[in-house]
């Protein structure tokens, strides 16, 4: 079900890759609010491609080069110890930073007494990003290109025939334009067809729980569906930010677990965002809310979005921007539709609570229930502070009111609104 | 996570004219071997059992599987002589950042090319030519010294910086030292000898026995060990270099457990940090000097002596007698080092809310913590207050005895120490609505009928617009609340005809004071004295209409419309408040109405008084300050 976790996604284009690409092409499509900034590093293109060799006479040397002189003969000559490494490293992705350039290499030898005038045959292919970019992403192609060339030069010794660069540096072109544009590249290279894949290697995303509302991103209604697994095929109908998991098994009728790993899945692949379950009673409070006004694209996206009847005259970023600045904690968003009439303004509250979780302009204060006595019994081992008041109730499968009653009543419980 | 931010190992790599040598690592166990524990686990997450291997994987690359296999097993052995090659870089690296990765490990240093001391230097330093000609010669006789830190490969582009920081401070510290007293010569000399001595021993206990011998392999390891444990170094190198150093991803771990906050992150909140923001520390006050080497603890000191959460970094620097740069100095010092944390100085009005990652559960620490340090109180009990936004003013009343509000400003100083709390302010949007046309134009129209026959008024009006004052007439009947003094300053002014016209318009003046009872003390004061002197207060409207015409130019068509339907926008003072404030930028969800307060130097109750009169165009929201809740919002 994870295919992530697997790392053979990297470099796998040729089966089961569907759920990937159309995974991409989501994340592409969809409103780029959801990045998380990787600590100062960013994410980077591929500025160069080379293949460095160790020639019988020259020794260390660039033999093939995209763009030409991207590393120039200084630089190369104050690294080449880790592009051409001593035995031991090869085989092993090696990257180096230094110079303002970073180069992530895979270096190779290749043992033929008969054929190498060394016994030998030492190259490395690199990739070239800027220093300060992430390029973790881009080993696994390294390696698999790398892999490529081995087979070829054993097969027909691509790579030391001299007149052949010409066709190398066709290759390269072509993978540094593909890759660094669509992140796919496939190349005919006489018999051999080369394909290669940047697949983003992100952290898993948390467990999904019971009470949790998926958000389809993108419009992924437009993708075909049999680009999907069967599960999610079955699932998605379902999704459309107001059902929670639970409920959405149960009217796909499909195993709350497995529904629960395929929506983890879409949420890896940034498909799908979880939210949480919308309630009237519920207590948003806002952050960050100058970026709705402060950015044009996003308030007037923010304007169809929210429009009740998008036939009518689109509300007003003001008064959008007045229902979102009520809240805060202790007003629930029933006293503010009571107080706003949002939809006399042509707005849908549930689509306007929606936009702004998914932008993060709001947030929504959960309600904890803690038990402060000495021993807990029954329902009240779950009020620890770890577990939200909806996760109790998708839990226990009672009501709100009931459990909330519950609670009152109770007087060895506080509640906590965070 | 926190495994990315400890080191794998350090090494110590030394180079010169001799060749390449790696002359101590800590720990002692062949790197990757301290590994295998994690590998372990890596091994039995893997649970399922039936789990199949990818199989593209092996038709692509049926040597990849081993290759990491015995890539890893190399790791593990990686030779020192390997290590030191690596190391061992060649000049044109040296002193800038040098990052290698391999596999798993990422390795970080900072090259530094060390001239050795010349050891009759300092004898012939009395003639400086003698000096430079003996210098000369020690210039080519050059030692590299790399100082490396091995790292997980995961670490984050942040963490690396810090690492590298760290190498380059070492081998600055070490030029430093080498050009006093030889220090690294006679260190490096002496690891070399023991190595060579011990060559038929395992490696750890030569190693081992380094770091008996040698100071310069006892700072390391205690540098090593300091990094892995608490994050914050105070090591002292020869006894005489004071080296402090400080890993925010892991020291802020101290005070909250699973946070990474980067160096960005701090940095973004230092770098808003105005006089009006206060400071709280987090630590005893004897933790603090460990943060600063002994030479710069003196301004430490003062500041505090000054300190105190209640107020301000102002009231601080001018009690502590520093400026406010060197103020903000040190507290981004303290902040950096998690010694402090930057707050609003605690007062009554100051809203608090908990915060929402704040660790609140009945198997937190924090609970017996909380009751052990105020005898009695129960932490839960006690923050559910704030579930709801609450300040310290609220929560206590003036019948109950002074001590009470004493121990509760304790409580709040202690949950913000702990992260517990989080404050919310007040901040402002301009926003005219602009499809309030539908109920303004229905307010006006019942206006109208209550101020009597529109078209008369009109009239009028027309009337008006042939003067010079035409923007203004509208106005200057909301400027005069007063029905009386406006018809005797009118008649001095116009003729007959303009009379009749502020006649009426002063009746419909008398009718508007129902309708709008905000008026502010400064228009009363201006019509009393209108009274006295007709003639003078006469100019003197006419110059109020004038100028709010002129503050009104300030926005932009529609708004202007929007704001003169205020009944406030004719009040001269108001008005140019509104506008001064408006032009400073202040009413762009920018800045909290404490900022304002602070450099417009208004009171509370002014301020709300005037958000409240224009309160139809200006919308007003509590959230919290952006740049000290990105310290707060780690999850």
């Amino acid at each position: 079900m994870h295919s992530h976790t697997n790392e053979a996604t990297a470099t796998s284009t040729s089966g089961g890759g569907g759920g990937g690409t159309a995974g991409g092409t989501g994340a592409a499509g969809g409103f780029a609010a959801t990045g998380t900034s990787g600590g100062g590093s960013t994410e980077g293109k591929i500025r160069c491609i080379f293949l460095s060799e160790f020639h019988a006479t020259a020794g260390c040397k660039i033999s093939c080069q995209v763009p030409e002189n991207y590393i120039s003969k200084d630089v190369f000559d104050a690294i080449n110890v880790y592009i051409i490494p001593k035995q031991h490293l090869q085989r092993c992705i090696l990257t180096v930073n230094a110079m303002d350039v970073k180069i992530v290499g895979y270096p190779v030898g290749i043992q033929d007494q008969q054929k190498y005038p060394r016994n030998a045959f030492l190259f490395n292919l690199c990739f070239v990003c800027d220093s300060r970019a992430r390029s973790v992403q881009y080993e696994p192609v390294v390696k698999k290109l790398s892999e490529y060339l081995i087979m070829m030069e054993e097969e027909s010794c691509f790579l030391s025939r001299e007149d052949d660069k010409r066709r190398l540096q066709n290759i390269f072109e072509t993978v540094l334009r593909d890759l660094n544009e669509r992140k796919v590249a496939t190349i005919v290279e006489g018999d051999n067809t080369i394909y290669l894949k940047i697949v983003m290697h992100k952290p898993d995303p948390p467990p999904v729980k019971d009470h949790m509302v998926p958000l389809l991103l993108a419009n992924l209604r437009d993708a075909p569906l049999d680009n999907w697994d069967l599960t999610t095929q079955q699932i998605l109908p379902y999704i459309n930010g107001i059902n929670h998991v639970a409920r959405i098994a149960a009217e796909a009728d499909v195993e709350t677990d497995l529904v629960k790993s395929c929506i983890q899945n879409l949420v890896y692949y940034g498909v799908v965002q979880l939210l949480p379950i919308l309630k009237y009673s519920n207590v948003y409070m806002t952050q960050n809310l100058k970026h709705l006004i402060q950015s044009a694209a996003l308030s007037g996206a923010c304007r169809t979005y929210v429009a009740l009847r998008p036939d009518k005259t689109l509300p007003s970023v003001q008064r959008i921007f007045q229902f979102y600045a009520s809240m805060t904690h202790g007003v629930t968003l029933r006293a503010i539709c009571q107080r706003l009439c949002p939809q006399q303004h042509n707005i849908d509250e549930r689509r306007m609570v929606i936009f702004g979780l998914q932008h993060r302009f709001i947030r929504c204060i959960h309600k904890y229930p803690v038990f402060t006595g000495s021993v807990p019994s029954g329902r009240q081992k779950m009020y620890t502070g770890l577990i939200s008041f909806d996760e109790i109730c998708c839990k226990t499968g009672l009501s709100p009111c009931t459990i909330e009653r519950d609670i009152e009543k109770d007087t060895n419980v506080t509640v906590i609104w965070k | 996570m926190e495994a990315n931010v400890n080191p794998l190992a350090v090494i110590l790599v030394y180079f010169d004219s001799k060749g390449d040598r790696l002359l101590y690592r800590y720990p002692y166990q062949t790197l990757g071997q301290a590994k295998t524990a994690s590998e372990d686990q890596r091994k039995s997450r893997k649970r399922n059992p039936f789990a199949v291997t990818h199989v593209d994987d092996l038709l692509q690359t049926p040597s990849q599987v081993v290759a990491s296999q015995s890539g890893q097993g190399q790791l593990q052995g990686f030779a020192d002589d390997v290590l030191s090659a690596l190391f061992a870089v060649k000049p044109q690296l040296c002193n800038q950042k040098f990052e290698l990765k391999l596999n798993d490990v990422r390795f970080v240093s900072h090259p530094t090319l060390i001239p050795h001391k010349e050891q009759g230097s300092r004898t012939g330093a009395g003639t400086g030519t003698s000096s430079t000609i003996a210098a000369n010669p020690s210039k080519k006789q050059q030692m590299l010294i790399n100082i490396v830190f091995a790292l997980n490969a995961q670490a984050s582009y942040s963490i690396v910086k810090c690492y590298h920081e760290l190498s380059k401070r070492l081998g600055l510290a070490l030029k430093f030292e080498e050009q006093s007293s030889g220090y690294l010569t006679e260190q490096t000399a002496q690891m070399a000898r023991t190595h060579d001595e011990q060559q038929q021993q395992p490696l750890e206990d030569t190693l081992a026995l380094i770091a008996e011998r040698c100071t310069l392999a006892q700072s390391l390891r205690s540098i090593f060990h300091d990094l892995s444990n608490t994050g914050l170094l105070s090591t002292s190198l020869n006894h005489n270099l004071t080296l402090c150093f400080c890993l925010p991803a892991k020291a802020h771990q101290l005070h909250k457990k699973g946070s990474m906050v980067d160096p960005e992150t701090i940095d973004r909140c230092l770098r808003a940090l105005k006089p009006y923001h206060g400071m709280l520390l987090l630590v005893d006050f004897a933790e603090l000097l460990d943060c600063v080497p002994p030479t710069g603890a003196r301004m430490l000191w003062q500041l505090v002596d000054a300190y105190n959460p209640l107020i301000s970094l102002q009231s601080m620097a001018s009690k502590a007698d520093l400026s406010i740069e060197h103020v903000y100095k040190l507290v981004s010092h303290l902040v950096y080092w998690a010694k402090a944390t930057i707050i609003y100085p605690l007062c009554e009005t100051n809203v608090y809310v908990i915060a929402p990652d704040a660790p609140l559960h009945t198997k937190s620490h924090l609970v017996e913590k909380f009751s052990t340090r105020f005898a009695g109180m129960s932490l839960f009990e006690v923050i559910s207050d704030f579930s709801l936004p609450t300040s310290i003013g609220h929560l206590t009343t003036p019948l109950q005895q002074p001590a009470r509000q004493g121990i509760l400003a304790q409580m709040v100083i202690w949950m913000l120490q702990h992260h517990l709390l989080m404050q919310l302010h007040t901040y402002v949007q301009f926003m005219p609505s602009e499809d309030e046309f539908g109920d303004s134009a229905s307010a006006s129209c019942s206006q109208q009928l209550r101020d009597g026959p529109s078209d008369e008024e009109q009239e009028q009006d027309a009337d008006v617009d042939q003067d010079e004052l035409h923007d203004g007439s509208m106005l200057s009947m909301y400027s005069q609340p007063l029905p009386v003094p406006v018809s005797s300053v009118s008649i001095s002014i116009g003729g007959l005809h303009r009379r009749e016209a502020s006649e009426e318009q002063s009746s419909l003046a008398s009718d508007n004071i129902a309708v709008q009872p905000s008026s502010s003390h400064k228009s009363n004061f201006s019509i009393t004295a209108s009274m006295s002197t007709d003639n003078c207060d006469s100019l003197d409207s006419i110059e109020d209409e004038q100028k709010l015409k002129e503050l009104l130019q300030v926005f932009s068509e529609p708004d202007r419309a929007a704001i003169r339907r205020i009944p406030a926008s004719s009040n001269v003072d108001d008005l140019s408040l509104l506008v001064k404030l408006y032009q400073m930028g202040y009413f762009k969800s920018e800045h909290h109405l404490e900022e304002i307060m602070y450099f417009e130097n208004l009171r509370r109750s002014q301020l709300l008084q005037l958000l409240d009169k224009f309160r139809d165009v200006l919308i007003i929201y509590e959230t919290e300050d952006p740049a000290i809740a990105s310290m707060y919002n780690t999850k």
